[in-house]
């Protein structure tokens, strides 16, 4: 108790400065405030699915707009991005422009769009007015969307040559995040 | 045009906090008539700017402008209008406009109290309630707009979170919890006035305490609202996880709790001046803290707002508060002289710092078990929770410690006790406590911590009740009155007194509820077809149907559950899965059926209307229901404790004389 910084209890005007509470003060907010720096540069967005490192859900859906089915066996070989995404949903908006412009970018990587919970003359008037430079799906009963635990949109999922998940992401992304995660894809690929 | 108003009134008020703040800081150092109507006219402005964007976003909210950023991502025209009226605080820009509204109604009432009182802590304080609220302006004005103008705006939203459409408690729990939040700046802003004039006064300790007591009222229904929430929307049967955000609302309770009652020595005695100073600027930290972990996304949980690019500026401003609150203290805390001297021996007066101690080891053990996931991440990079084990194995002895100073301190009397005065007041609640531990044992408590709360809630019970009685009987004697006039006479006398007593009673009746529900509780987890029973200690429960149920913004699944107990039947009870538009996980609500004595809940895990068969959840959860109802005891109360010094801070002085011998109004 002797040293406790209690300081109503210590003598008036000793001194202008008082070193115990400075001393008891900085103890405590120091290490805390190092703490929560630390962690924020980690990205809460980034979630470790219980999927991450299994191999991906099989699927074979047709795009919107009609044409042959795409499968999830006719990317192998090369790292996926697979964004699950829907028109009523703002923040897709946001980042269906970055994730175009970098389908163009990384040439080497196949990127895929499945819709969530959407009409397909929506989706397809959405296309049609925004652009796209990759192909969407329709997934008609949700399955995919259930074998995948997408529980809200948008969520994306990264996935290496070999077909594991990498990496499943939670929200918006923008064009930084898109090419720290394909670096990562590449990485885990086998 | 709706997206352009919002903002325009946003930068206004901005402007209004930003220019108040510096007039009050400048009016406090060279205090001038002129520079303190200045202050408050900022304030004031601040408040009704504050409101009026609300207005305005409520104003959107239900005409579903989806122009507005905010409408766009939590609007839907398919959600009765009580769900878009309070969409307002469903989602993280929103919650930070409502956080203006609260800010400014608490400014614009603290500083209209203390027009013409207090001259030179006042223009202080505004000084630092404005720059808190220019922070948030900030907030509302860049990193968390709400008012962003959407170019080409959808047709309909996602609607709010489910979650907050599920239950009714969702919808008042956030104003309590923000009130009691935001409120704390007001201490906060009064405790650094005090430290920046040097002076800690007879007279500002009142108003410290009382806008102390208020957001401490809402915060303490807020905290149980939340758990009542959790208890019946989140289905597993409890009402408190220690999850970060929990804790960050628990955390300033904790250290609010502890400064009230040490601000009573400040008032009594003129002693702990600092120290209570401390306490009013930490709780005031810790629901910025709480503030960032919600929206940070650095923690996760069920309530957080995880979607937030706001972390890295809520942190900046906290690591500054937090600096400049230890600069501030390490500067100023000794010109707060003490006035006299803290009683060390056996006395109240000891037992209240004990008290204090106690409080400030449970918010450290609280903060350390929440930020400890956060260091092992960061040191190794693994993920993991330190969860309810450390928690509860921490907290019981802390509660149970707290349970028996709120008993030995008011038996107490001030200064130091003779071992004969020590011996009559702790020897008959002995008895009180012991017939509370046999009764326990009677009715099967096996728990060694359940006792002893038994135990010590018993000797607090007696204390508590004779304390509350003690200037009742005084009155009778002296003044010969019967029981009612002089409980009604003794209870005007000294109506802080009785609502501190109050307050004890509900609080002791919290911590033997909590130990009893958590020790006593039985469940059995079941899969049952249409027409088969099941049968948990008195009760038989019968699956009758499952039933679809079809709404505007969900379907549901139901079971059809008819309860009997010990063969009388209670009637059926209805547990549901509820399927929301926008969520594709289907959220549960448990089915409760509460009594004074135990809950019977049922929750369910799933459920298949086309086979006829349901997966449940079944807890017998005794006592629960006295946890809502000391709530309501301790916030009752508060109010009781608050009226009168609100109320007569004008006319306080007149009504000091002491009833023989006993301690008149805040003794304690």
């Amino acid at each position: 108790m002797a040293t406790a910084p209690i300081p109503g209890a210590a003598p008036a005007r000793t001194s202008r400065m008082n070193p115990w509470v400075l001393a008891g003060g900085l103890a405590v907010v120091v290490p805390l405030l190092a703490v929560l720096v630390l962690n924020l540069g980690r990205d809460p967005r980034s979630v470790r699915s219980p999927l991450i490192g299994r191999a991906a859900p099989a699927f074979s859906l047709a795009p919107v707009g009609g044409g042959a089915p795409i499968s999830l066996e006719s990317l192998r070989g090369r790292p996926a991005i697979i964004n699950f995404w829907a028109t009523w949903c703002v923040p897709c908006f946001e980042e269906h422009a970055a994730l175009t412009a970098a389908a163009r970018t990384f040439r080497e990587v196949h990127f895929l769009g499945i819709v969530y919970e959407d009409e397909e003359a929506t989706t397809q008037a959405f296309l049609a007015q925004r652009g796209s430079s990759y192909s969407s799906l329709l997934d008609p009963e949700g399955r995919t969307a259930i074998a995948y635990g997408v529980f809200g949109v948008p969520e994306t999922f990264f996935i290496d040559g070999a077909g594991r998940i990498v990496e499943k992401y939670v929200g918006p992304l923008d064009r930084g995040t898109i090419a720290a995660l394909i670096a990562r894809a590449k990485g885990g690929a086998p | 045009m709706i997206p352009a108003l919002g903002r325009t009134l946003i930068l206004l008020a901005l402007l209004a906090a930003s220019g108040g703040a510096l007039v009050g800081f400048a009016t406090g150092a060279r205090p001038t008539a002129v520079g303190w109507l200045w202050a408050r006219r900022l304030a004031y402005a601040f408040a009704a700017l504050m409101a009026l964007a609300n207005l305005v976003m409520e104003y959107a909210l239900l005409t579903h402008d989806f122009s507005v950023s905010y409408v766009a991502h939590v609007g839907s025209r398919s959600v009765p209008t009580w769900v878009s009226m309070v969409s307002l605080w469903s989602s993280l820009e929103g919650s930070i406009l409502f956080w203006g509204l609260v800010m400014g109604v608490y400014v614009a009432v603290a500083t209209w109290q203390n027009r013409d009182k207090h001259p030179e802590y006042m223009p202080y304080a505004v000084g630092v309630w404005l720059l808190c609220g220019a922070f948030f302006s900030f907030l509302l004005a860049g990193p968390a707009q709400p008012f962003s103008t959407v170019p080409s705006p959808p047709l309909d939203g996602p609607g709010p979170n489910a979650l907050l459409q599920n239950h009714y408690l969702m919808v008042i729990h956030p104003p309590f919890l923000y009130s009691g939040y935001v409120g704390m700046t007001i201490p906060f802003g009064l405790a650094c006035a005090a430290l920046l004039v040097g002076r800690l006064g007879h007279d500002f300790i009142r108003p410290l305490r009382n806008f102390l007591l208020l957001p401490w009222i809402f915060l303490t229904v807020a905290i149980v609202l939340g758990g009542w929430w959790a208890y019946e929307v989140l289905g597993w049967g409890g009402y408190w996880a220690w999850d970060p955000v929990e804790n960050a609302s628990f955390l300033p309770w904790l250290t609010a709790t502890a400064a009230l009652h040490s601000a009573l020595l400040v008032e009594r005695k003129g002693v702990l001046k600092g120290w209570t100073v401390t306490l009013v600027i930490g709780t005031w930290l810790l629901t910025i803290l709480g503030t960032f972990m919600t929206r940070s996304g650095v923690f996760n949980s069920v309530h957080s707002f995880t979607q937030s690019a706001i972390g890295p500026t809520i942190l900046v401003f906290l690591a500054a508060a937090l600096i400049l609150s230890v600069v501030l203290l390490t500067l100023r805390v000794d010109s707060l002289a003490p006035e006299g001297t803290l009683e060390t021996g056996p006395s109240r007066d000891a037992v209240f710092l004990v008290q204090n101690l106690l409080f400030v080891l449970f918010t450290f053990t609280v903060l350390l078990g929440t930020v400890f996931p956060l260091v092992v991440e960061a040191a190794r990079g693994v993920q993991m929770s330190v969860g309810r084990p450390y928690f509860d194995k921490m907290s019981v002895p802390i509660g149970v410690a707290l349970l028996f100073v709120m008993g030995v301190g008011p038996a107490l009397p001030w200064g130091r006790a003779t071992s004969q005065q020590v011996r009559s007041a702790l020897l008959p609640p002995l008895l009180t406590a012991a017939a509370f531990a046999v009764l326990g044992f009677l009715l099967d408590v096996r728990n060694a911590w359940t006792m002893l709360a038994l135990f010590f809630g018993g000797f607090t019970a007696h204390v508590t009740v004779s304390e509350f009685l003690l200037p009742v009987r005084q009155r009778m004697r002296s003044h010969g009155e019967g029981f009612l006039e002089a409980f009604g006479q003794a209870q005007r006398r000294g109506q802080r007194r009785f609502g501190a007593y109050v307050v004890h009673a509900g609080a002791l009746l919290a911590i033997v509820a909590i130990g009893v529900s958590s020790t006593m509780g039985t469940s059995k987890e079941i899969q049952l077809r249409a027409g088969e029973s099941t049968a948990l200690g008195a009760y038989t429960l019968t699956f009758v149907t499952a039933e679809r149920v079809s709404e505007p913004h969900r379907e549901s699944i139901r079971a059809r559950m008819d309860v009997s107990k010990n063969g009388r039947p209670l009637g059926s009870l209805y547990p549901r899965m509820n399927q929301y538009e926008s969520q594709r996980e289907p959220i549960g609500t448990p089915a409760v059926r509460t009594s004074l004595t135990e809950d019977l809940y049922l929750s369910i895990h799933n459920i298949d209307p086309d086979s006829g068969t349901v997966g449940l959840l079944v807890l017998v959860n005794p006592m629960v229901g006295w946890i809502w109802i000391a709530t309501a005891i301790m916030a009752l109360g508060g109010l009781v404790a608050l009226v009168p010094s609100w109320r007569g801070a004008r006319v306080a002085v007149t009504e000091t004389a002491p009833v023989a011998g006993a301690s008149p109004e805040g003794s304690h």
